[in-house]
Order: C-alpha cells, then sequence, then structure tokens
C-alpha cells in the first residue's frame, strides 16, 4: 500500500498515476428498479446495525396522477477527492487510499462524530454499542470502503455484484480500457452536491435535480413517512448516538424539555457501558 | 420516499444537548474570567473585588467541561489521541486546536489566581492576558467546530464565533452576577460585593445583549434573502419546531426581556431587577446554544 493521503488538495492521489488504480463508480439511475437489492446484500455483509446503512435509497414521487414518475437515487460514500470528513478528522482516523478508497481504522477512531457531521452526504453512521457480532467495532464512526477487501482480491463491490438491473459499474479511471471509463467518457454523468466541493467519485447518469436536491427531499416526504421517522426516532434505543435526535411534532416548550430529559437519560446510561467496558 | 423506510435511511443527529451544555459552560467560564480580568489587567480599579472569585468560578466550570466532552466520545480513554501531536492528531482539524486551548487555558487560569490571591500585580497582569487571550481562544474554537462544515446550512456562517464570543460574555456575566449574590450570603460583611457594582456589571452585560441583538438581526436578514434551505430555517426559527429555543428562549427570554429591564432607569440599578436581568441572559443564551448545535444536523438529516 502506499503512503496515506490526508492531504486536500482535491486532486486524486493515483489520477494518471501509472501502475496505480482510481477507483470510481457510475451508477445509470435509467437502469436502477429501486430494488434495494445493493441495501440488503451490504446490509447482511457487513453487520450494519439497525437503523444504519452504507448504502442506502432514496425515492420521490414526482407529478400529478397520471403523468407520474418515481425518481430512485441509491446513496452511498462518493469516496471523495477532497472529503471534507478527513479534514476534520482530529484524529488521522480516516484517511484516503491512494487507490482512491476513504477508508476508516476502528483502532484510531475516539468516536468524536466531527467527521459525520462534516459529511455532506450523511455517508457515515455510528456503531453502537450492542452489535451482533460483539468481536465487531463499537462505538466508533464506520462508513462504506468501496469494500475494499472485495476488490483487493479481484471481485467487484457487494452492490455492483448484487445489482439487479446492472445499473452500478464499478472501475478503475485510470485504465481508459475499463467499462468504467468508457460509459463515463460517452455518457453526460453528474454528482451529488458539487457545490460542496468535495469533488464526489461516485457519478450518476440521469440523475433528477428534484431528487438531487436536499431541500426537494427535505419538503416533500410525505406525511407518512414524517410520522414513521419520528416514531423511529422516539422508540431508537440503539446509543448515545441517538442523542439530540429532533422529534419535530415535539417542540412545544414541554417537549424540548422532554427530548432534553431523553437525551441526557441516553448519556448518561451508555456512560458506564463506554468507560467501563468499550475500554481498548 | 417509503424506500427510506425499508433501506433504513435514516440519519441521526451526532451531537446533542450534552455538547450544547458544554459550549455553555465553556462560554461562561470565558465570559466570567474576562470580567476578573477587567481590574488586574485593564485598569478598571472598582472591578478587582470580584476577580478572584470570578476566576475561580472559571476554573470551577472549566473542570466539568471536559468530563462532559470526554463521556461524550464514543471511546472516552481514547481522549489522548487528540493529544499526540504529530503522529496521530491532525492539524487541519478545529478540534486539535481547542485541545490545545481547553487544555492551556485552566493552567493559565490557576496561575493568575494565585497571583491575584498574592496581590502580585505585575504577575497576575501578565498572566492575565495571556489567560484572557486562551479563554477567548477556547471560545472561538468552539464556534468554529461547528462553522467549519460547509454543509451545514444555519452553522456555516463567519459571524458564528463573534456570535458565540457574544454570548460567552453575557452569559458570563449573568451567571457570574448571580452567584456573587449568593455569594454574599455566606461570606462576612467586609468581602461581599457591593450591589452597586453587580448593577455596574449588568451594565456591561447590556452592551453584551445588544451587540448580540445587532448580530442577529443580521442573521435575520441574511435568511431572509437567503436560498431555500434560508427560508425554511426562517420558517422554523419562527413558527416551527426551533422557535422555542430559538426565538421564545434565546431572542424574547434571554435578550430582549432583560434589555428592556437594564434600560429603564428606575429600575435597572435594584438588586431584585438586575438579578432577574442576569438570569434571564445566562439561561437565554443555553437555547442559542442547542439552536446551534441542533439546527444543522436537521436540515440535513433527511438527505
Ligand atoms: S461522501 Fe462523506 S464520508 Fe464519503 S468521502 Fe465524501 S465526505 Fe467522506
Ligand atoms: S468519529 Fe472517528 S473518524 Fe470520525 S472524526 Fe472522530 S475520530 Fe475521526
Amino acid at each position: 500500500m502506499g503512503e496515506r493521503v490526508y492531504g486536500f488538495n482535491g486532486v486524486s492521489p493515483s489520477a494518471g498515476k501509472p501502475g496505480r488504480k482510481r477507483y470510481a463508480m457510475v451508477i445509470d439511475l435509467r437502469r436502477c428498479t429501486g430494488c434495494n437489492a445493493c441495501t440488503a446484500s451490504c446490509k447482511t455483509a457487513y453487520d450494519v446495525p439497525l437503523g444504519e446503512s452504507r448504502i442506502w435509497l432514496m425515492e420521490a414521487e414526482v407529478g400529478e396522477f397520471p403523468n407520474t414518475k418515481r425518481n430512485v437515487l441509491p446513496r452511498l460514500c462518493n469516496q471523495c477527492d477532497q472529503p471534507s470528513c478527513i479534514r476534520n478528522c482530529p484524529t488521522k482516523a480516516t484517511f484516503k487510499h491512494p487507490d482512491g478508497f476513504v477508508l476508516q481504522r476502528y483502532n484510531r477512531c475516539i468516536g468524536c462524530r466531527t467527521c459525520m457531521v462534516a459529511c455532506p452526504y450523511n455517508a457515515r453512521h455510528f456503531l453502537p454499542e450492542h452489535r451482533r457480532d460483539p468481536r465487531n467495532p463499537r462505538n466508533v464512526a464506520d462508513k462504506c470502503d468501496f469494500c475494499i477487501v472485495r476488490v483487493t482480491r479481484g471481485l467487484a463491490p457487494i452492490c455492483v455484484d448484487s445489482c439487479t438491473g446492472g445499473a452500478m459499474i464499478f472501475g478503475d479511471m485510470n485504465d481508459p480500457e475499463s467499462e468504467v471509463s468508457r460509459v463515463f467518457l460517452e455518457n453526460k454523468t453528474f454528482t451529488l452536491r458539487p457545490e460542496q466541493g468535495n469533488a464526489p467519485q461516485v457519478f450518476y447518469i440521469g440523475l433528477n435535480e428534484q431528487i438531487a436536491d436536499p431541500e426537494f427531499a427535505f419538503h416533500h416526504r410525505s406525511a407518512q413517512l414524517h410520522a414513521r421517522y419520528n416514531t423511529f426516532k422516539r422508540n431508537s434505543e440503539v446509543g448515545g448516538e441517538m442523542a439530540g435526535n429532533i422529534i419535530d411534532t415535539d417542540m412545544g416548550f414541554f417537549g424540548l424539555v422532554r427530548q432534553a430529559l431523553r437525551n441526557y437519560k441516553t448519556f448518561f446510561k451508555d456512560a458506564p457501558h463506554k468507560i467501563f467496558r468499550g475500554l481498548f | 420516499m417509503e424506500g427510506q423506510i425499508i433501506a433504513n435511511g435514516f440519519h441521526h443527529a451526532y451531537w446533542g444537548f450534552p455538547i450544547a451544555t458544554y459550549f455553555w459552560l465553556v462560554g461562561a467560564s470565558a465570559g466570567s474570567f474576562v470580567i476578573s480580568t477587567l481590574g488586574w489587567v485593564f485598569g478598571v480599579k472598582k472591578y478587582k473585588p470580584t476577580a478572584f472569585f470570578a476566576s475561580n468560578m472559571a476554573i470551577a466550570l472549566l473542570m466539568i467541561v471536559p468530563l462532559i466532552l470526554i463521556i461524550d466520545l464514543g471511546k472516552p480513554f481514547r481522549f489522548f489521541h487528540l493529544l499526540m501531536l504529530p503522529s496521530f492528531s491532525h492539524w487541519s482539524a478545529p478540534m486539535i486546536w481547542g485541545s490545545c486551548f481547553i487544555l492551556s487555558y485552566p493552567v493559565g487560569m490557576m496561575f493568575y489566581s494565585y497571583f491575584v490571591y498574592k496581590k502580585n500585580e505585575k504577575w497576575a497582569r501578565i498572566l492575565g492576558i495571556l489567560a484572557v487571550v486562551l479563554a477567548l481562544c477556547t471560545h472561538w474554537y468552539t464556534g468554529v467546530v461547528i462553522q467549519l462544515n460547509p454543509s451545514r446550512l444555519p452553522n456555516h456562517a463567519s459571524v458564528a464565533p463573534i456570535l458565540f464570543l457574544t454570548g460567552a460574555y453575557v452569559s458570563g456575566i449573568g451567571l457570574l452576577n448571580i452567584l456573587l449574590w449568593i455569594r454574599n450570603r455566606f461570606v462576612g460583611p467586609k468581602s461581599q460585593v457591593s450591589s452597586g457594582l453587580i448593577a455596574d456589571m449588568a451594565r456591561l452585560m447590556l452592551y453584551g445583549i445588544v451587540f448580540d441583538l445587532f448580530l442577529l438581526w443580521n442573521e435575520f436578514l441574511q435568511m431572509t434573502y437567503g436560498l431555500g434551505e434560508e427560508h425554511t430555517m426562517l420558517y422554523d426559527v419562527l413558527l416551527g419546531p426551533f422557535r422555542w429555543p430559538y426565538f421564545y428562549l434565546e431572542i424574547i427570554w434571554g435578550l430582549v426581556i432583560p434589555l428592556i429591564i437594564l434600560i429603564i432607569p428606575k429600575i435597572n440599578r435594584q438588586l431584585f431587577w438586575v438579578l432577574l436581568a442576569s438570569f434571564m441572559c445566562a439561561t437565554g443564551v443555553y437555547g442559542m446554544r442547542i439552536w446551534w448545535v441542533m439546527a444543522s444536523f436537521y436540515y440535513q438529516g433527511h438527505y
């Protein structure tokens, strides 16, 4: 492995370098059926805790009947070339691999969650105290790693492998003959939130501006989803990372007090676990 | 978007009330320390009696702060990773700058307190200057930590550190006034702080309140002329989920009512009203901390 990159110069560390890979992904939204196979396979493969995902789908229905359309958007860590998560991580726990992966070192992460605050794509999540397999890391940040364990062994990432519509194309951008380079050059591609300047390495074909806009996503959730979202937050008991979740139908004065108490309850309930059990 | 239910694509707020409390405590500490140095560093003689108490109060507040921060980490025993420059820590992260400040600031304050206690003018002055700079930096960095996240729109404003410092100044004086009054009931008449001095400090607080309102006014202006997300913010702070912490607690309870109390000439030197205004200011700033920490998670959470 080459040197780890913590820098912030906006250039892929391996771009155009002979003998180096520059892994990237193109997602052809015209072919995505919204089947969630990527979500399910990734969750199974990596023991992603309940309530979190490394790859997930956003869906939005636009238009009036009968002229309606359902837009789907698979979302994952964009393995940015200019990643704000790395810039803001205080302990070098997350770094850019010269081949393009943005990776996480569990043994160095202190669980401060600064990287999650910094990521514009909400691509990071927190690993709770209780894991299905107790040997797995706990109380640290985690993210999609482009399946580095599979890719370095010559396999495609598991979401790409399981994609039923063949919408995801993964490969080495340094190789002009690779499928991903050809698809990238032959089609008009878009990235999410380009104004954030993160230089994402996941490119979309046929990206609908309505679903790509966080403001649109914020306003166009249905009332049912909104209610379920709040119920989820109210009942989730996963751990301290839930603290501070705002149940926005309960934001009167007493609601605010309730939420503060609920948050402190989790804080104090988690503290002994974190201090005595999760020592190292 | 119902697919998000199946996919569990929910995003959580990562920092919560403990971090808001931490910001509030650091702010109150910095604010009261600034008052403490007025007499010994800046030569305003009449504030000298408060210096020792204010400085000790700042130290006491700063003893609680690292506890909250460290317990809030996922791995509390790894906090030393923050201090291992340069192999472990990452210089570009604002949290590293803050760790350096938070460590050196109490030490500076303790030396200052010692020299004030010994009535050593020269060294109290030198260490006071050093510690007051560190106090400002410690609180400046809390603003910067959440300012330097370009995607979190409500926070990504260059006014953030100034707003934080103003809030710190106001809440520090407010808390100090309350605690001085409580102290007066336990100490002999010779070391009591006169109510005239408390009223003078409330006058200092008044300047902070006016400046804070001015900054908030600019924030409002930016929201009204902003893009989509800023309009959502404007709605939410006035009528939506954040009306309590931001509008009622911070602006009305924490700034406007104390402002009115402190500019009415009949009552602005009466102990009861001054203490009431101080209490309102100190608690109102907590609303600002809640809004600044949590609002950004709310907006991006659905993306
Ligand atoms: S998408 Fe987020 S987590 Fe992934 S590299 Fe970019 S900033 Fe980091
Ligand atoms: S949670 Fe871990 S990876 Fe994220 S910023 Fe903190 S130390 Fe770095």
